[in-house]
Parts: structure tokens; sequence; C-alpha cells
């Protein structure tokens, strides 16, 4: 009996354990129904996101040519160093082991990753952009023992620019898209052109990006890849430059010993042939990122190496200025080329007595005399005859107001003055007597040297205004296509006298007896015309003594070569060089580079530094040389405002050549 | 000895449920590693010393082997003993005997052995009817003596299997039901305590982690995540055999051990986990029924014991593999990577076999 139920209650209670184990085993076929049919899609998603990755092909930008298709921009390739944390189980570990393996400063690299914590954990950090072989070697070696597992190692195409910064600020530079930037097909941390041409030309020379998607384990290592669209390569782009003519400038201006700026072109068509801002920085230093204390030491430099001075700087133009004032004096009809002024030293305007740079004076001389002499008296005096207004006309005219419209970015806006301009600017009326210090370029004249070169390419060519540019062909994949020079707006063509006059007396100023001498090359009718631009006002100067400031005048030439359908013109602008005729032995150079090579003579050899001794007696161009002005007589004499005035007493200071 | 009469009573449904599931488990083992590598060779003879220790454990009479179930007992304490001092230490724990090419795990003997000694002990000592409070605390003690020096190895989730052995055993011997519920209570109250003194900081880490995955992504919680992708990624179908991207690329950590289950369900889908969860079902339903027909009560607590810390560790694997249940030590036995666990189980449908092979004999 007891047996029996002992027997029944066993049976029973393994029924119930049947029971139980069918339920067991149903509860548990419904959890798997659950993750594996009913939230299956979701799940599908996160097993992709953990072993598929989208990497990002960077294109190579497009290569840079010169004129003459010689290579002056390519790509190389870099090698980036990254930590990708998706998988990282200790960040610190990571950071700490790659500082030690790639030998970095543990700081840096703690603050980089710093910076990008936010971001998600499978966008890589970059924490290196352009490793040396050693780091990658290390890093390599490390990461095949599963050391550094979060460290991935990436080739880069990067930008290679001249060795030795060669048209720097021409070439400009790249670097990763600002959050501003990002857009109309620029993704964020894209490398973008953010100066030069590299920023005016982006879209054609930055390519297009490709993607690769791959298969990673769980450690981050590629296993194999899905998908992959190739970048495409950035345009080819064939710029105007020269790069002989490039060299041959800088060469110019390292061998005196220059900083400044220089645009040589084309006049019959605005093509430059050359474009030199000094000092300046090595692009390189930008291509792969450039780092803080670089960035620092560049944005404090005293010499300012990231301003492109060509388009950026302004200076007064001094006596490069007459060839405006004689230009729009005969254009106007205000005077013939016969025209002639007595020049006794000096002369009087509205109570005011205004020195010639020769004490002495230059007798009587017509325009072409003036010209070669730089003749302050004659050109006050058909300033004063023509008025500011039709001064600031011509100067608009031919380039030397407002903006060139050169293809670079950021170009700065010359100034000549206008009744107008002084109206809108002060809500005062214009003083005739202002007029006299604007006819010689000083006053409140102020232009770049990229508007210089304009003004002189378009009196070389006869008074086309010629846009200078730097872009000739783009190859957009089916061959060079040529880029067509941009529009003239405004045709004016001068009357041949006119031409004629300023021909003859830019070609006497370097043939004759004026201050280009430097310059002249026999046979090749070189014309150009001297200029000082004074840093400070002569009395500002004495106040300024030992503050360390180099407070030398600058010197400018604006040249054309030959005299008669000239294929060469361009501006020197030499800071600090005290005297305009120390640019012309680079123009010089490069003018005898320029025919050397059409002619396929062997090029020029640079002749050594000439000492700035002033050993040229006849230059006229060193104020030092001139009687400065009286600064109180001034004040006397106009009742303008103090800031005006000092602005005025300071430009009128030199008044020479 | 082995009568030919017997040859017909062997549960050959039973038998090729057994080998059905051990040959999933090898299969999905050569997936999860990769190929034909040493742990998939280790595993065929895991097999092979089992189906022989199984070969074993049926030849002798069950009632002649609980005989000397004490002898076996305190030589496997004995054992457990051993590997506590002199031991093989890997990954922090103490639990292997090194044999050379073999590396010896008493601890899942110790669950057999168990199931014996209990078996033995509630089959003989007592005169039928309800079992009595004594008799519960001689068995109490004869559970936790080896469970206690598991515990020490430290291998928590080894030792807790044997507290399945104990409960079915005294529950089929008829264990009173208010006992279990006493028994839940103290469980209940003593939860806390134990958390605070008994479990070690990564264990309590793991439960609290399981609570909440996602506060270690990283670390503790990165498996239990990761075991639910894997699921949850295989659909219907799979992935297909050698084809799931969670195991292969080793997001899913010991694929071939703990999570063998998860590489299935990634690789066979829904489909491939009804079929296993099946024949898991069915071997357990056939051994209840062994029990069932078992000739005397030393059979069917015999066969109860040795199923019920199998049963337990199917459940409670299939769960975590799902990312489920906290992440422990637990193997799928018969599927999961390792020659003791292999040895041991099927030495244990030894047993069972042996109890319904036995059913008519005297």
């Amino acid at each position: 009996m007891a047996v029996a139920e002992d027997r029944r209650r066993i049976t029973f209670r393994l029924v119930v354990l049947q029971v139980g184990a069918v339920v067991v085993f149903a509860a548990l076929a419904t959890s798997f129904w659950f993750l594996q049919i009913a939230q299956n899609q979701k799940f599908e998603q996160m097993a992709e996101n953990n072993h598929q990755r989208t990497l990002a092909l960077r294109a190579p930008r497009g290569v840079l040519f010169d004129r003459q298709g010689k290579v002056l921009v390519e790509n190389r390739n870099a090698y980036s160093i990254s930590i990708v944390r998706e998988h990282t189980k200790d960040l610190d570990r990571t950071m700490r082991l790659l500082s030690q393996v790639a030998g970095l400063d543990p700081v840096d690299v703690k603050r980089i990753v710093d910076r990008h914590r936010g971001e998600p954990a499978y966008r890589p950090i970059v924490v290196v952009e352009d490793a040396s072989l050693a780091q990658v070697a290390a890093i390599t070696a490390r990461r095949l023992d599963f050391e550094l597992p979060d460290v991935v190692v990436e080739e880069v195409p990067t930008r290679r620019y001249p060795t030795d910064a060669l048209a720097a600020h021409l070439f400009g530079y790249v670097g990763q898209a600002s959050d501003t930037q990002v857009g109309d097909g620029i993704s964020q941390g894209a490398i973008i052109g953010q100066s030069g041409v590299e920023r005016v030309y982006n879209k054609l020379l930055m390519g297009q990006d490709g993607a690769k998607v791959v298969v990673v384990n769980s450690m981050g290592r590629e296993i194999r890849t899905i998908d992959e669209v190739p970048p495409v390569e950035g345009r080819r782009v064939q710029m105007t430059i020269d790069y002989d003519l490039q060299k041959a400038a800088e060469d110019g201006f390292h061998s005196a010993g220059f900083n400044g700026a220089a645009l040589i072109m084309d006049p019959r068509n605005g093509e430059i042939l050359s474009y030199v801002s000094l000092p300046a920085y090595d692009p390189n230093a930008f291509a792969a990122g450039i780092d803080r204390a670089t960035w620092a030491s560049l944005n404090t430099d005293k010499l300012h190496p990231l301003q492109n001075r060509g388009i950026q700087g302004r200076y007064s133009p001094g006596s490069t200025f007459k060839i405006v004032v004689a230009a729009a004096a005969l254009e106007e009809g205000a005077i013939t080329p016969d025209f002639t002024v007595n020049c006794t030293g000096g002369a009087t305007f509205y109570g005011r007595y205004y020195k010639c740079w020769n004490k002495n004076g230059h007798h009587v001389v017509d325009l072409r005399h003036a010209l070669e002499q730089s003749c302050n008296v004659y050109f006050y005096t058909i300033g004063n005859m023509l008025g500011v207004d039709k001064i600031h006309k011509w100067a608009e005219r031919l380039g030397v107001a407002g903006k060139t419209g050169i293809d670079l970015p950021n170009e700065q806006e010359s100034l000549v003055p206008s009744t107008e301009w002084k109206l809108q600017r002060t809500g005062e009326k214009w003083y005739a007597g202002e007029t006299i210090s604007v006819a010689i370029g000083q006053g409140q004249v102020s232009v770049t040297p990229a508007g210089m070169a304009k003004m002189i390419a378009t009196v070389a060519n006869g008074g086309t205004p010629v846009t200078p540019h730097v872009i000739r062909a783009v190859d957009e994949g089916q061959g060079w296509k040529m880029v067509g020079p941009p529009v003239i707006a405004d045709q004016i063509a001068f009357r041949p006298d006119t031409m004629t006059a300023i021909r003859d007396g830019l070609w006497m100023v370097v043939n004759g007896a004026g201050t280009g001498g430097r310059a002249r090359i026999p046979g090749r009718d070189v014309s150009g015309k001297t200029g000082t631009a004074q840093v400070i006002s002569n009395e500002g100067k004495l106040r300024a003594r030992g503050s360390g400031l180099d407070l030398r005048d600058h010197g400018w030439f604006v040249f054309f070569a030959p005299r008669d359908n000239p294929e060469i013109a361009g501006v020197i602008f030499a800071e600090h060089a005290e005297h305009g005729a120390l640019g012309a032995p680079i123009a010089k150079h490069v003018i005898e580079t320029y025919f050397a090579k059409k002619e396929g003579t062997p090029l020029p050899t640079l002749v050594p530094k000439i000492a700035p001794s002033g050993a040229d007696e006849e230059d006229p161009d060193s104020p030092a040389v001139l009687p400065s002005t009286n600064l109180d007589n001034q004040i006397a004499a106009n009742p303008a405002p103090a800031p005006n005035l000092r602005a005025a007493a300071r430009t009128l200071a030199p008044g020479t050549n | 000895m082995f009568e030919r009469r017997l040859y017909y009573h062997i549960d050959w449904a039973m038998l090729a449920a057994l080998m059905a599931l051990s040959a999933i488990g090898l299969a999905n083992i050569y997936s999860a590693t990769g190929g034909p590598t040493p742990i998939f060779t280790t595993q065929i003879y895991g097999i092979i010393l089992g189906l022989i220790a199984m070969v074993v454990c049926l030849s002798l009479d069950y009632r002649a082997l609980a005989d000397k179930s004490h002898f076996i007992y305190i030589g496997v304490v004995g054992l457990l003993l051993y590997v506590l001092i002199f031991g093989v230490v890997r990954g922090g724990s103490r639990r292997w005997i090194d044999l050379g090419p073999f590396n010896l795990q008493p601890s899942e003997f110790a669950k057999a052995a168990l199931a014996l000694v209990l078996a033995k002990f509630f089959g003989e000592s007592r005169r039928g009817g309800a079992v009595t409070h004594v008799e519960l605390l001689i068995a109490g003690a004869l559970t936790a003596v080896p469970l206690l020096i598991i515990a020490r190895q430290p291998d928590l989730g080894t030792a807790v299997t044997l507290v399945p052995v104990a409960f079915a055993v005294a529950y089929v011997a008829g264990m009173p039901m208010r006992i279990f519920g006493v028994l839940a209570l103290v469980g209940l109250l003593a939860a806390p305590v134990a958390w605070k003194f008994a479990l070690q900081d990564y264990q309590r880490e793991r439960i609290s982690t399981f609570l909440d995955p996602s506060q270690d992504a990283k670390g503790a919680g990165y498996q239990q995540i990761q075991a639910r992708i894997t699921v949850g990624s295989g659909g219907l179908w799979g992935k297909g055999f050698t084809h799931g991207t969670q195991g292969q690329l080793r997001f899913l950590p010991v694929a071939h051990n703990d999570f063998i289950f998860s590489v299935l369900s990634e690789e066979h889908g829904f489909v491939g986990v009804l079929v296993a969860l099946g024949l898991y079902l069915f071997v357990i339903l056939r051994a209840i029924e062994s029990a069932r027909l078992a000739k005397d009560r030393l059979g069917a607590y015999l066969v109860l014991g040795v199923l019920a810390s199998f049963a337990f560790q199917v459940c409670y694997n299939i769960t975590m593999s799902a990312g489920l249940a906290p992440v422990k030590g637990l193997t799928l036995p018969l599927m999961s990577y390792g020659g003791s666990s292999m040895i041991a189980t099927l030495a244990g449908f030894g047993l069972i076999l042996n109890v319904r092979m036995r059913r008519f004999t005297n």
C-alpha cells in the first residue's frame, strides 16, 4: 500500500517536472522568437554596425602645372595615425602606449583626443597627421602584437608644394574645413583650400572623395572589402605662371635681401607670369595639418609672413603714380605732351609752398622730361589743373583704384581719393590743396602692388585694362581646355600721342638720365618708373628712433619691355629698400630671363647683391637727401582736423621724385 | 555481465538525440573556431572518451554502483581537495588536474557522484513515506561539502549546479512542499547578505551589469549586449554555417565555449534554435520518463539527480546565450567545448540509460 502510494507520488511529481520542463522550454522558444523574429531587424542593424565600417578615401587634389607644363604642386602619400575608440576598453592605456611607441607628448595626445571625445566612437581621431616612417613602423609592429588594436595607420594623399616656399601666397594652402565651410559638397573633416589658388579653385582641385565599406573584426581590424567607390582626383590645372620667371623674381629678392611683392604679367592678356610675396611661409607645413607652434609663430612674426603683400598690402605709390596723372592729363586734354612747366625747385599752391625733390629745380620741362626727371612741380601743376576727381577717374580706368579682379582671395582695394570719397568718409569737402600731394602719389593714395601691376600693364598695352589672372587651362578629363581671360569691362584706347609720350618718358627713366638705369638692358628698351613710399613721416621717424622698428622707406619699380609692343610688364615692390631704384635690378633679372627663354639662350645668372648705400648719385628716391617739410607750416596752411592733417603731413613730407 | 537481453532495452532514441546534440555542438565549434583547430579535435576526443565512459557506466548495474557510491563520493571529494591545492590555475581559478594532453576538471564529475550518493541515501535509508528533517540535513551536508570546495576554487557556476541535484532527488523522494517554501523564503532573505559578504566583486559586477548592460557597455555588459545582437541578428533561417558575423569576427566572446548556443542561433536562426531546443527537451522528457519506468526508487532518484544538473545548465546557458541572464562561466552540456564536461555528461547519461535498461532485471 505504502509502496503503491509512494509510486503514485513519485509519478505525480515526475509529471509535474515534465510539465515544468515543457513550460520552461516553451518560454525559451518564445524568448528566441522575440529576439530572432520580432526584433530581428533591429539586431541585424546592430550586427551590421558592429562589423561594417565605411571609410572615406580621400581624393588627391588636382595637380598644378606652370604654363610650360612643369609640375608646381602635386601630391604625396602621407601616413596618418588615428585612434578608433569603438572597441577600446581602456582609452588611457591606449593613449599612453601610443605616445610611448610613437614618441609623442602624452599631454598633446590627450588634448587632441579630448577635443574629439564627443564625436561618434567609430570616427577615427587623427593623432598624427603626417607620421614619420619610423613612427609608422613602430606602430604597425605593435599592432601585430595586438597591443594597439584600436590604433589605425592610414595612407592619405597630401599636398606637396615646392620645398623653397616658392610662390607660397599664390598657391595658398589647404586645411580642414571649418564648421562654417561645411556644406555645398564639402563634408565634415574635408581638406579644402584655405588660401590662394587652392581656395579660389577649390571646387576644381578638390576632386571627389571615395568610400570603402569594409568588414572589421572585434579588434577593429579590416578583414575584407565589401564595396568600394574609388576617389576621383581633382582637375589638373595649368597656371599662367612661368616657373623660371617665378624663380628669377624670387631669386632677385633673396639676392637683394628684400622682402616685398612682385607681379610680372603679360600686358597683352593679363596673364601673371610671376607672383611674389615675401617673406613667405612653407605651405607644406599646412598640408597635413599645421601644428600649434608653427601656426602661432607665423601669426606673431613681426614680418607678417601670412600677409599676401601682392594683393593685401597697401602702400603709398609715390612717384610711380605720376604715370596715372600724366595719362589722365593727356587723355582729358588738359595738356599736350609739349606742355611745359618751369621748375624752380618748388611752387606755391593755395598759399602753401610745395618743394620739388631737386631744390635747384629742373627748369623748363615737358611731359617726357618731367617723367624722366620725376619733376614734382610739373605734376603738382598738371594735377592741380585736372582736379582730384579726374585723377581718380583715370586711376580707376587704369586699374589702380578699387580691386583688380585678380583670381586670388581677399584682395584689398587700392585707394585713390575723390571728393565723393572724402565726403562719404569724413563728411567734409575736398580741399583743392589736397590734390597737390595726390598728384605725386602721396596724400591719401594707397595702392596694392596688384593695382600697380594692372596699371602698368594697361599703360603698356595702350589702354586696355587687362585683369590679372593666374589660371590658364583646366583639364576636365578630355585634355587641356583653355580658360579665357577675364572679360574686360571698360575698353579704352589711349590717343597715339598719349601713348608715345608716356612710353618715351618711361623709356628715358631707364635709358636716359632717369632713376631706373639699373634695369637697363641694351636692345630691350626697358621702360619704367621708380617710386618711394614712406613708411612714416620724417617727424615720426625722429620720434620712433630706437624703437627697433624698420622705418626705412619702401621702393617701387614699375616697368614694361620692350617699349613698343610690350610683352612683359610688372611691378617690383621692395620693402624698406629705401630707393625705388633698388628694385630695378630684380626687374632686370626677370626681363633678361624672359627674353633668354623666349630666344632659347641660356638663362642669366644673378649678379651679386648691390650694396644699398646710395651709390647712385643721381638717385632722387631717398627722402633722406631731401629737405623735410615743415610740419608746422602745413598745419597752418591746412585747416583740416588733426587726424587728417597728420596723414597729409606724413605723406606730403617725402615729396620726392 | 552485459546480458544480450539488456541490449534490446537500451534507449536508442535518447542515445540518438544525445549524439545529434554532440554533433551540432561539434559543428558549431568548428564554425566558431574557424576550422579543424586543436579545439575541434580535442572535442572529438572528448566525445569518444565520453562514449567509452558511457559504456562503462552502462555495463555495471547501477545498484552495484550505488552500493559503492560512498567510495566514489569520497574519491571525488578527495580529487576536489587535491585540485584546490595542486590544480592548474587558469583564468584566476584552480579547477584542473594536468593529465598531459588533457586537463581533467573533477568538479564536472562531482555532479554524478553526488547524484549517486544522494540516490543511494534516499533510496535505502528510509522506510517510505515522507522524508525526515534529519535525512534532509544529511543530504544537505552531503551536497554542501563538494559545493563549498568547488566554490573555493573559485567556480561558483559549477558549484551552484549541485544545488538542483540535491533538490531534484529530495523532491522526488517526497520532500514536503512547505520545506521548499521555507527554503525559498530563507534564500530570499539571505540574498542581500550573500550579496554583501559571499560574492566576489566581479560576481557582483556581473549581476548588476545584467540588470543594466549599458552601464558597462565596454566591460561585462559587452558580452551580454553582443550575445543579444548575435542571437537577434540570426533571424528565421540564420546567416548560414560559418557565415555568422558576430561569432566569426569575434564580437562574441568565448564563442566556442559559453556562447556556443549564440553561434548556433546566429548561423542557423530560429529554426536551428527550435531543433536544438527540441532535442534537449526530448532528452529531458525521455529521462524523466526513464525515472518513472525505473524498477526501484534508487533508479528514479539517480536519474533525477543526474538529470537535474544537466537540465539546469542547459536552461541557464541557453538563457544566457540570448543575453537574458547574467554572464556566468556555465557551459552548455553536450555542445560547449570541454572534454571533462563531455565525458561527465555522457557518463551521467550512461547511468540514466542504465536505469532504463535494467528496469526489468532483478
